[in-house]
């Protein structure tokens, strides 16, 4: 049997991939894996259930979206511009790592246990802090909002409660995401 | 002398029009199924053994998935129905003597049932499926009083209904009655096979499969020259389920005794309100009664004994550059769970190739599910399938046009005409 090839190009992290061949049912998730050696996004039902594998894709206006890459096919991302787990923290000036906002928040709060959940969370609560930035919250709907942004993520280790305080505490601190 | 003949005469033809709308209003042209024998009350004993098998007709007659709202008491009503005039709340029909049919005699629930008209003759609005009731046997309906009356007796007030006038005159179902209520109840057809009988008993009366799958006339009532055919409920196409409509879906007598018994088969998971009806009814039917309305469905005397699925339809072509783009989406979007050649994850999503949504006429079933998504569902003995996402916000008209045409072409042999325009109706 053969398998017909597409070239695929895209942008990862900031940086241009391809064009290069890739299958034409490939899925995203062992296109990341496999041709760029990106493996932080896991594997984790392979169904589309326990979002472990999401990441982020810029869409128009700039706004984010959460994309499980388990079930979305490699082609799909063909010209968009994609974050994946290892493209949240910088290095700075002096050549340290800067964890993003959210990475910072999931240590401090001691979100996860075994960690497998957890690149899924950094993606669903980066998504859903920079929908607050462009239509905050009201606090009373906040705790809601979180819980829903969240809910679909599954973690095993059911740190359930720490994600959710830590995402909460995070949007708290941030100007601009609540409003009222 | 002319003008006064006429004016007289017109008077004449004025009153006798208002007399028979009287009589019709009032009920003088009602006509009742429910026999005299039932206005002797039922003894102790009768009820006992009744009530054990009201327990059977009730759930095979569905009475508890419209008489409990969601999260609600159970038989105590409150579970909204919408119609284009207003509306309805399913009432409490547990045996509270103040909320419920607790004081109901047995002759006042016959006659609710089969004739629409409830205690104190104030009548019910047809969204309670009196017009297939009507066909029920007195046993029965004696069965699921019995039955009732052993339940939990609820303090639940019915709700107000909210409908516009003149839709709010309880009395107005005359009229309604007078063209959609069948005089006679349920006929024997002699020539026909005791199962054929019995299927179209559990059918018509029972099931009242009619009320979704007939389409309806401009006075909400069954339309019977286009009985089982099809119709639109809330948004979604209750297909055909004639012999020919079935076998177009994919379906032999045997398999959808089967569909009907565990929801999933080859052809799709049931969805909607169907999968109310088997999550709540159609599981805990008989082998005997499955296959009875089976056979009545396909219009055969006896099942054959081993199933003989119907062909599958030949692909249709597609043009190129549709096809490029249906395909690509699909690889894409859908094939990561309902796999390359459709054929799906056992427990985790359907088949697509031999999906009974592909192959009707109106792309309609398949276009909201994708638009809309399907939540996660679990089906008899530890089946489930997961969540259809919504894809509303990935697709646009043409993606999904040429999706849905390439997808109707290549699995249900249906031609590629579903324009840009007729996906965005659906959205
Ligand atoms: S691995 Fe993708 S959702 Fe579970
Ligand atoms: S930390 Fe272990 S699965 Fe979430």
């Amino acid at each position: 049997m053969t398998t017909e090839t597409k070239p695929l190009a895209l942008t990862v992290n900031g940086r241009p991939v391809g064009p290069v061949d890739v299958p034409e049912g490939l899925m995203m998730q062992d296109f990341l894996h496999e041709y760029l050696n990106l493996t932080g996004s896991r594997m984790g039902c392979g169904q589309g259930i326990c979002h472990a594998c999401t990441v982020i894709v810029e869409g128009e206006g700039g706004a984010l979206r959460e994309m499980r890459t388990c079930i979305t096919g490699a082609h799909w991302f063909a010209g968009r511009t994609v974050v994946t787990v290892e493209g949240h923290a910088r290095h700075d000036a002096k050549g340290e790592i800067v964890l993003s906002p959210v990475q910072q928040a999931f240590i401090e709060h001691f979100a996860f246990q075994c960690g497998y959940c957890t690149p899924g969370f950094v993606t669903g609560a980066t998504v859903l802090i920079d929908r607050l930035k462009r239509k905050p919250v009201a606090r009373a709907e906040l705790e809601q909002v979180v819980t829903e942004a969240l809910d679909k993520h599954i973690c095993r280790c059911t740190g359930y409660v720490r994600y959710h305080t830590a995402v909460r505490d995070l949007i708290l601190a941030t100007p601009g995401l609540v409003s009222g | 002398m002319k003008k006064r003949t006429l004016l007289l005469t017109a008077a004449a033809v004025i009153l006798a029009g208002a007399a028979v709308a009287g009589s019709v209003f009032f009920g003088a042209l009602e006509t009742s199924v429910v026999s005299k024998a039932v206005e002797r009350p039922l003894g102790a004993d009768e009820m006992k053994w009744l009530a054990e098998r009201g327990a059977y007709v009730a759930v095979a007659a569905d009475c508890y998935a419209c008489h409990t709202a969601k999260d609600g008491a159970a038989w105590a009503g409150g579970l909204p129905f919408e119609t284009p005039f207003g509306t309805l709340y399913a009432t409490n029909i547990s045996p509270d003597k103040e909320f419920g049919i607790g004081a109901w005699t047995r002759a006042e629930f016959h006659r609710s049932v089969r004739d629409g008209v409830g205690k104190g003759e104030r009548h019910l609005y047809p969204a309670m499926p009196y017009a297939s009731y009507r066909e029920m046997s007195e046993e029965d309906v004696d069965a699921v009083y019995a039955y009732l009356m052993t339940r939990e007796p609820m303090r639940v007030p019915n709700r107000e209904n909210e409908l516009s006038f003149p839709f709010n005159i309880r009395q107005s179902l005359t009229f309604w009655n007078l063209f959609n209520l069948r005089r006679e109840g349920f006929a024997t057809n002699a020539a026909r096979s005791e199962a054929w009988n019995r299927g179209r008993y559990v059918v018509d009366a029972l099931g009242h499969c009619g009320e979704c799958h007939t389409p309806r006339n401009l006075l909400q009532g069954m339309e019977s020259g286009a009985y089982l055919k099809g119709a639109v409920i809330e948004g979604v196409e209750a297909p055909d389920i004639t012999k020919e409509g079935l076998g177009r879906m994919g379906f032999d007598p045997l398999t959808l005794a089967r569909f009907m018994k565990s929801g999933l088969s080859a052809q799709g998971s049931m969805t909607h309100q169907m999968f109310e009806v088997v999550h709540f009814s159609t599981q805990y039917m008989s082998e005997g009664d499955l296959q009875a309305m089976a056979a009545y469905l396909f219009d055969l005397d006896a099942l054959p004994a081993t199933p003989v699925p119907p062909p599958a339809p030949a692909p249709v072509e597609v043009p190129a550059p549709v096809a490029a783009a249906g395909r690509g989406t699909y690889l894409n979007l859908c094939a990561g769970c309902h796999g390359a050649d459709g054929q799906g994850i056992p427990h985790v999503a359907i088949p697509l190739s031999t999906n009974a949504s592909l192959r009707l006429a109106s792309p309609r079933n398949f276009v909201r599910a994708v638009l809309h998504g399907i939540p996660a569902q679990r089906f008899p003995g530890l089946e489930r399938m997961e969540a259809m996402p919504a894809f509303t916000e990935l697709l646009d008209d043409k993606a999904l046009a040429d999706l849905t045409n390439w997808m109707r072409a290549r699995w249900g042999g249906r031609q590629p005409i579903v324009t840009d325009e007729e996906i965005a109706k659906f959205r």
